[in-house]
């Protein structure tokens, strides 16, 4: 019985760990090989400088793709959370005619490819005669993370009581001190998390930025065409210092949502 | 029955209200006058649109027809947050989010009073509804079904409502607490002064506590009036079933003069005439299992049926027994004082006086 149990517990650890190399390797080696004072992508690496790093930091083109990427992120952030907030309570609250068919209009963008989606955006762009830009792409990515963004939050929404604001509004509170005092002080979280979503997917978004940005560049697209043509180290190095950038993202995103967790269980 | 000191007139009126679901009716033409300052319970089974009628009295939802006035002005259309009333949910709808001080004060909140003032009042109603002060802090979460019970009876007081609606509030807390629950909420509104209308299942509840009772059925109030009428007056079969165990025997008039003939149960038996409909030929015998007695040899009554009993129960200081009459099954109860032995055969007479029968029209 023990030996069968202290065997069981082998094989769980063996298999954690054969899951973190095999998920967390391939960036290691993104992580090394921009460290590498080669030229060209290689392993084994045979000698190791910071070169490529700084020249990342200190390179004008970079910093105005990270830019770029930032202000989509944030833009994507910020609008697809007002838009979603709304559509999450119609999609979970309130009972209303359409409702089961905007809940399959909604959450199908979700499994669209994402390349045949950024075509079929691109093919729109032109057809309607407008310039794609960043500006395209944000759209792009907000068609596909709206959805994403409105799942996160409908579940919150899903367990919020909605006696709760017919019992605020019965106390004597107008509609907007019903949303301010109680509606979205509980939705917070899930508003939060929704949120971390929309920037992190749309920071990573590869092929709606590669068909809508247009001449502008975002990290992923600059990685991928630096890939096909002119590899340098920096391209591993942004590609770290990218997944660095989004894993700190994470990091304080959690630790804001476990804050919020602890201050309603106080 | 003392009479009131002053004629008190109806805070709140209802004529001809009905609520409908599409086409299913939820509220069927309500004719109810809510005199100010009385404790009014409506009871009925599920589904009989409690509820319903009592969202519509608290602005939540809009009657399909009919007219409600409070003072008498019509506020069919007045939101929730413009009327001068409180509903207490089943739920309790207590917010998560925020402190028991911060669920009490929220009303004077919403209206802009100070914080100061807030927690002052707050600290003064914690002390009617029973809650320690040190509670103010607390999050209700952490709170107990009782305690929860008492901030969310706190917070509705802080609105200061002229009518206090409660719809099922005790409903899941356990039958001891429940007792001191109901004791208190009776304290309060004499306290208070204030209109309580409240709504339960449980006709024990409403016997304890209501100065009048409303009975429900799908959708209709059946009966309204003070729980010694429901009690002793009931309408109609459903409200005489609904006060408690109950034996029924359906009957019919006989020629004129003789006794009723029984339907369901053969016999002829003397018959008070319904109380609603004198000149009924059709009605139901209502007898109280407290009210039939076993007939020894030399005991009398006017009515009287053969059974065997078959099961006997022990309600602590009764008992109570069943005894089938026929195809019926007749209860019966009796102080175990009074309790005889029962013959080895275990054969009895029951028996009844026409005026221990309430008669109910068919
Ligand atoms: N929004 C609604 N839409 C459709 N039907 C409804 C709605 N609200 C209530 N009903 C129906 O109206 C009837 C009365 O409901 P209501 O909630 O008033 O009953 P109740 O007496 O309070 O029952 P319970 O004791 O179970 O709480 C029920 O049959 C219910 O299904
Ligand atoms: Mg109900």
């Amino acid at each position: 019985m023990e030996q069968e149990k202290a065997r069981t517990r082998l094989f769980i650890w063996l298999w954690t760990a054969f899951v973190v190399v095999l998920l967390y390797l391939p960036i290691a080696c993104g992580a090394l090989a921009s460290l590498s004072k080669g030229r060209y992508f290689a392993f084994p690496i045979r000698a190791f400088t910071s070169e490529w790093w700084e020249k990342t930091l200190d390179s004008i083109e970079i910093g105005m793709i990270v830019q770029t990427s930032l202000l989509v992120a944030a833009l994507v952030t910020v609008i697809s959370v007002v838009v979603a907030f709304f559509g999450a309570l119609a999609f979970a609250r309130y009972d209303w005619k359409g409702r089961r068919l905007f809940q399959k209009i909604v959450i199908l963008p979700i499994f669209f490819p994402q390349p045949v989606l950024g075509l079929a955006l691109l093919l729109w762009f032109s057809a309607v005669g407008i310039q794609t830009s960043w500006l395209t792409a944000v759209f792009a990515h907000l068609v596909w993370i709206v959805p994403v963004v409105t799942l996160v939050i409908a579940i919150q929404v899903y367990s919020f009581d909605p006696s709760l604001e017919e019992a605020a509004f019965d106390l004597g509170a107008t509609r907007w001190q019903v949303m301010r005092e109680v509606t979205l002080p509980i939705l917070w979280p899930g508003i939060w998390s929704g949120a971390l979503f929309a920037f992190l997917l749309s920071w990573g978004n590869f092929p709606l930025s590669l068909y809508t940005a247009g001449a502008d560049s975002t990290v992923p697209k600059w990685l991928y065409s630096k890939m096909v043509a002119g590899y340098t180290p920096m391209v591993p190095a942004l590609g770290t210092m990218s997944t660095l950038g989004a894993a700190s993202a994470l990091l304080l995103g959690g630790l804001v949502l476990w804050l919020l967790r602890r201050r309603a269980a106080a | 029955m003392t009479q009131e000191a002053a004629p008190k007139l109806p805070i709140l009126q209802l004529v001809g209200v009905r609520k409908t679901f599409n086409d299913f009716v939820a509220v069927e033409k309500i004719d109810l006058d809510v005199i100010e300052g009385e404790f009014l319970t409506i009871v009925g089974p599920s589904g009989s649109g409690k509820t319903t009628l009592l969202r519509m009295l608290a602005g939540m939802d809009q009657p399909s027809e009919g007219n409600i006035t409070l003072h008498g002005e019509r506020i069919n259309e007045v939101p929730p947050n413009k009327r001068p009333t409180c509903l207490v949910f089943q739920s309790l709808a207590l917010f998560p989010h925020k402190s028991v001080g911060d669920n009490i004060e929220f009303p004077l909140k919403v209206r802009g009073v100070d914080a100061k003032t807030r927690k002052a009042r707050a600290l003064e109603l914690m002390r009617v509804v029973r809650l320690p002060e040190s509670y103010h802090s607390k999050n209700v979460m952490k709170c107990s079904g009782g305690e929860r019970q008492r901030v969310a009876l706190a917070r509705a007081l802080a609105y200061d409502p002229e009518v206090l609606f409660f719809d099922e509030p005790l409903s899941a807390i356990d039958y001891k607490l429940k007792k001191v629950l109901e004791k208190e909420l009776k304290d309060l509104h004499k306290e208070t002064g204030k209109t309580f209308i409240y709504i339960t299942h449980s006709l024990e509840e409403a016997m304890v506590m209501s100065d009048r009772i409303g009975v429900m059925r799908a959708g209709r109030l059946v009966q309204v009036g003070t729980p010694e009428q429901i009690y002793n007056h009931p309408v109609d079969r459903f409200v005489s079933e609904f006060v408690g165990e109950v034996n029924v025997i359906e009957v019919k008039k006989g020629e004129e003069g003789a006794p009723w003939r029984g339907i369901d149960v053969p016999g002829a038996f003397h018959v008070r005439p319904p109380e609603e409909d004198a000149e009924a030929d059709h009605a139901f015998v209502v007898i109280r299992p407290e009210y039939l007695r076993f007939l020894g040899a030399g005991d009398t009554a006017q009515n009287s049926l053969k059974g065997m009993v078959y099961n006997e129960y022990s309600l602590g200081s009764r008992i109570q027994y069943q005894v089938r009459v026929g195809e019926k099954v007749m209860l019966v109860e009796l102080s175990r004082s009074k309790a005889l032995p029962i013959a080895a055969d275990r054969s009895v007479t029951v028996g009844w006086d026409a005026a221990d029968a309430i008669t109910v029209r068919a």
